[in-house]
């Protein structure tokens, strides 16, 4: 513990450092970066303007929008059934896992429930969406800091999951296979015992890169001490998911609240790591592709049989009310404000995806760090830009 | 390891899983957590609380008058409630354009002497403008939803102080909605080009694209697996 | 190469021109939303392995590449920099469209900020249509993409000339002209 108070120290009197230098009318002459918007170390078309003194980086902010779509908008032109097809693209590297809180949220209004069977495999598919996403993110982190290697064993072992996710749904990034009410389709013959398989595969894929990346010291020197966030500062920032956890704090919404989701079923550990550095938010999100893996193979041994839609009407009107439903998403808290009044379509849909709030503490963080600590930091909070813009 | 559920509903009572770290919260009955939530606020608001709605163990929402929005923010954070969720606004207007399936070509429908009411979801409003954020508390494992009405001249607090992450909620319900925050440090555009005109989540914001063009989509309502083998309606409600 | 924009060059020398050409393409990425992980797949994963078709995905930017995939959302706040990028790239060049957000807006045809196509800002000659196309989709218009280029007649396309294909009649060449649509016909 006394280390980590010794770096928060640090890190604190380095932001200090950088505010005081604001003041200082004797500074050494100032530069403007501009990284972005298109550039290989952003996951998409982020834009980061930094002011630098030296190589210490006084004032940085992110500009976002380069990706803003206008859902929340189109949603109100769209019925109900028609929105999923939409917010499947939020987080692109997780889309089954967007589906699921706006479906539960439209079924709360509605005051139904999938059957058991629907609720099991709705779980699974959203377990492996985490893993296609996060095991992006594992060999991304690589390139970031200069290793090509993970990157390509990102991508062969990604390749496992997404035809697990082409077998069940028939489509291997925008599955669209959730509907009010249940699933569109049972699973097919044979998959259960092919997914035993990929999560094997997958689980000795979170070995190499932890032998290959955790365990290099060029990874560690990189990311040891970088971007400390503390918890209350992560809280107020609204920060979730594997970057709140990295900061210490015990909270996660599969376990913390009642959905009609078969997680608690499942045996697993929520990962904390007290430090809040660019390390532990990588290393607990590791630790979480294994724990997903884990909660896959607890859940296909033991699905319900039964149907896996509910009696729900051929035409879906959502009566009138209010409803919030998140869910813990690969990236954070991602949850939808569903506003209905009664008719074909929702009324106004908020979207309150992860990488929004996790981003908008970059100002805060990226205060007196150095140039090549920028891209760390950026690649440990791990955003996805369609989850920033929408 | 599965156990079957312990409840039959399931959107019941809390149930944690056993690898949880964390005090496991009594689900009192009748939800006295929630309604001490509400005491505790009323109790710092007085009169400014105007109106509350709960769900028992599911969810709450409270309205606040618009001059204690500000106050608001600072007594959830001192209960406890540090996690900032999010923060929006609502336009309550019923679109003029309905919602822009119809062929545009067609003459207009008879103006329907009911759809200009303005009808205000849980808690009730006044206003055509209502902020709403959400925050948490992360010990006691509940959530509330705060409203409040947005006066006519379009400006609110700021929640800055109270939730550092508020900043650029503020900044996107601005861009949106042309909602101005008292005491930001800087309102600019989040998301739009600089040029960009109008307010697009406003209902009167119209979609160019749509006005040109019907919207084939209504038509295709497929056919649920629940109801395959009733025959197919046509187009009512089965 | 001072032969080609000065004149007419003999067409078995054009040809072995275009066929070093064509498998030499270095492609640069300018992935833009979700189907920018399906192209990363198509070019950076193990299992589709671009590379063995003659096109190099590694350009240090677009000044050094012969070839973009623009794929994904292109918003109107983005538009100006896609074409920033088309103009800096070096002649000859050419443009893959990669998903229906970048062909025609997909999606959010209806939204407020979305551009309606890449077409609209730069000339697109292979269009590949889904939401997001396979990989093999967007190696298929490579494919296409070679192909075309084989027949092309560069110096026609350097002074400027109406048509470009080697075909004999204009007709032909117009035809060939017509922007290539994986899976499909010319478009109407
Ligand atoms: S075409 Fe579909 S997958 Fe591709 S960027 Fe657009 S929405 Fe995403």
């Amino acid at each position: 513990m006394t280390m980590l108070n010794e770096r928060q120290q640090l890190s604190y009197i380095a932001a200090q450092a950088a505010d005081a230098r604001l003041n200082v009318e004797l500074e050494t002459e100032g530069m403007t970066l501009n990284i972005g918007p298109q550039h290989p170390a952003t996951h998409g078309t982020l834009r980061i303007i930094a002011r630098l003194d030296g190589e210490q980086v006084i004032w940085a902010e992110p500009v976002a929008g380069y990706m803003h779509r206008g859902y929340e908008k189109l949603t109100e032109v769209r019925t109900f059934p028609q929105v999923t097809t939409l917010i499947n693209r939020i987080d692109w590297l997780g889309s089954f896992a967007n589906e699921v809180p706006f479906i539960l949220a439209a079924e709360q209004l509605m005051d139904i429930e999938a059957p058991p069977r629907a609720q099991y495999i709705r779980t699974i598919m959203f377990e492996l969406s985490r893993i296609a996403n996060v095991s992006l993110f594992l060999g991304d982190l690589g390139v970031q800091l200069g290793a090509i290697t993970p990157v390509f064993m990102a991508f062969r072992d990604r390749e496992y999951v997404l035809n697990l996710i082409e077998g069940a749904t028939g489509g291997r990034f925008h599955p669209n296979f959730d509907r009010i009410g249940g699933l569109k389709d049972d699973l097919p013959k044979g998959w259960i015992d092919e997914t035993k398989q990929v999560m094997k595969k997958l689980r000795q894929f979170c070995d190499e890169i932890e032998d290959l990346l955790f365990g290099n010291e060029i990874f560690q020197s990189r990311t040891r001490g970088v971007g400390i966030i503390p918890a209350d500062i992560a809280k107020s920032y609204g920060m979730s998911g594997a970057n709140l956890r990295a900061s210490g704090v015990d909270w996660d919404l599969r376990r913390d609240q009642s959905l009609p989701m078969a997680w608690d079923k499942a045996d697993f550990k929520v990962w904390t790591h007290p430090d809040g550095d660019s390390w532990a938010r990588c290393w607990v999100r590791l630790q979480e592709t294994r724990e997903a893996t884990k909660i896959v193979d607890q859940l296909v041994d033991s699905i319900p049989s039964g149907p896996v839609m509910a009696k729900v009407p051929r035409i879906i009107k959502v009566p009138e009310g209010e409803a919030w439903v998140s869910t813990e998403n690969p990236l954070g808290e991602m949850g939808y404000y569903v506003v209905s009044k009664g008719d074909l379509g929702p009324f106004r849909v908020k979207i309150r995806s992860a990488s929004f709030n996790n981003i908008s503490i970059t100002p805060w963080v990226l205060k007196g760090v150095y140039v090549p600590d920028i891209i760390t930091i950026l690649a440990s909070l791990y955003f996805i830009l369609g989850d920033i813009d929408r | 390891m599965p156990q079957p559920p312990s409840s039959p509903s399931w959107w019941g009572v809390a149930r944690l899983s056993d690898t949880s770290t964390d005090t496991e919260t009594p689900a009192l009955p009748g939800d006295g957590l929630r309604e001490g939530i509400v005491d505790t606020l009323r109790r710092d608001l007085g009169e400014q609380l105007i109106d509350t709605y709960l769900l028992p163990q599911k969810d709450l929402w409270v309205r606040v008058a618009s001059e204690a929005w500000a106050i608001t923010g600072r007594s959830l954070k001192l209960q406890g409630f540090d996690y900032f969720c999010f923060l929006s606004a609502i336009d309550w207007m019923p679109s003029p354009f309905g919602k822009g399936e119809d062929d545009p070509s067609a003459p207009p429908a008879e103006p329907d002497p009911e759809a200009g009411a303005i009808k205000q979801g849980y808690t009730g409003g006044d206003t055509r403008f209502q902020l709403f954020a959400r925050v948490t508390d992360l010990k006691r494992h509940v959530s509330v939803t705060i409203k409040a009405d947005v006066p006519e001249s379009l400006t609110m607090p700021t929640w800055i102080p109270s939730y550092a992450g508020a900043n650029w909620h503020e900044r996107e319900t601005h861009e949106m909605f042309g909602i101005l925050f008292d005491g930001h440090p800087d309102l600019r555009n989040l998301y739009l080009p600089g040029a960009f005109e109008g307010f697009p989540l406003r209902k009167d914001f119209p979609l160019l694209s749509r006005m040109v063009k019907p919207w084939p989509g209504i038509v295709d309502v497929e056919p649920m697996p629940a109801n395959d083998d009733e025959t197919p309606a046509e187009g009512g409600e089965s | 190469m001072g032969l080609v924009d000065r004149g007419r060059m003999p067409i078995p020398l054009t040809k072995l021109f275009n066929i070093g050409r064509s498998y030499s393409m270095w492609v640069y990425q300018w992935g833009l939303a979700c189907c920018a992980i399906e192209m990363g797949a198509a070019f950076g994963s193990p299992r589709y392995d671009v590379m063995r078709l003659g096109v190099i995905p590694l350009p240090a930017s677009p000044r050094q590449a012969d070839l973009v995939v623009v794929s994904g959302t292109v918003t109107d706040k983005m538009a100006p920099a896609v074409r920033r990028l088309y103009e800096q790239m070096p002649e000859p060049k050419y443009v893959i469209s990669m998903g229906s957000c970048a062909n025609c807006g997909g999606p959010y045809w209806d939204s407020y900020s979305v551009t309606k196509g890449v077409d609209q800002i730069i000339p697109v000659d292979v269009y590949v249509p889904g939401c997001p196309p396979r990989p093999e989709a967007l190696l298929e218009g490579i494919v296409l993409l070679q192909q075309r280029i084989k027949n092309e007649d560069m110096g026609a396309k350097w002074r400027n000339e109406e048509y470009t294909s080697l075909q004999k009649t204009a007709a032909r060449a117009a035809a060939a002209e017509q922007p290539i649509v994986v899976g499909g016909g010319p478009i109407e």
